[in-house]
């Protein structure tokens, strides 16, 4: 099969997976280092009160809705 | 070279070594089932079986807590070095989970990856199914609970059904192909569309 759009190497890439869990080597690399940019990323960002920081961020981002906005 | 996953007795085993986002979803539920059910859903299940994409949440579905389990909790996971986006205190983040809104917990001093608490009650009749009709999964040594494949997948496709989910749902579909039941396709079908109404 030769791949055309995202869902055909999505399809592509599981089928290989399913035979051969080698290629499981490079998700976890991809995991990893994403984990460790973005823990760099926030630490830098913010200062000594992380977590008054961060809630500002998040409420400007719309993750963190105050209660009863469900 | 082995397969990417077999199975073991009624759980789904998946050959691959833990990624520092498990160890994350690990320790949080360690500390979570000592205190109450729970099933991970969504995402984390695509990534735990090899998507290989991000994520920032890690959806967590739990029964509506009273307050003094969700207390002990919030204490145990404070403890353990696990702080809350919506509040310090219990008494302040309880009031969340008593209108059923989602709450987040991250590694201190870390903004993600997170786990999004979801509380449901009997109401929610796909996620209450979900919930009662787990289906153990392990890593290494880390065992946690998801819902039948076939009902995650129809519930990425049916529900959900942005890109991403239905990526994740071909993804499923194409690597658990040699187990998947097409009855359960069936009899899942019907009380995902519920949750559509």
């Amino acid at each position: 099969m030769k791949p055309v759009n995202d869902l055909d190497y999505v399809e592509m890439y599981a089928e290989a997976l399913k035979n051969d869990n080698r290629l499981f080597a490079q998700q976890k690399e991809l995991i990893d280092s994403q984990m460790q940019a973005s823990s760099s990323l926030f630490r830098n960002m913010f200062g000594e009160d992380f977590a008054t920081e961060a809630r500002m961020y998040l409420r400007k981002r719309g993750v963190l809705k105050p209660l009863g906005a469900e | 070279m082995s397969k990417g996953y077999e199975t073991d007795g009624d759980a789904i085993v998946i050959n691959r070594n833990l990624t520092m986002l498990d160890r994350f979803v690990k320790t949080f539920v360690d500390i979570l089932q000592k205190h109450t059910d729970y099933l991970i859903v969504s995402g984390f299940v695509s990534i735990a079986t090899g998507r290989t994409r991000g994520t920032e949440d890690v959806d967590v579905l739990v029964m509506a807590l009273e307050k003094d389990t969700f207390s002990c909790l919030f204490t145990d996971l404070e403890k353990h070095g696990f702080w809350c986006y919506q509040g310090n205190t219990a008494g302040e983040v309880y009031p969340y989970v008593e209108h059923l809104q989602n709450v987040r917990f991250a590694k201190t001093g870390e903004m993600f990856p997170n786990v999004e608490l979801i509380p449901i009650t009997k109401d929610r009749k796909a996620k209450f199914f979900e919930f009662t009709h787990p289906q153990k999964m392990r890593v290494q040594d880390f065992t946690f609970k998801i819902p039948p494949i076939e009902f995650e997948i129809l519930y990425k496709e049916l529900v959900l059904g942005g890109k991403k989910d239905i990526e994740d749902a071909r993804h499923l579909r194409v690597f658990f192909s040699d187990m998947l039941s097409d009855e359960k396709f069936k009899e899942y079908e019907p009380i995902i569309m519920s949750e559509r109404v």
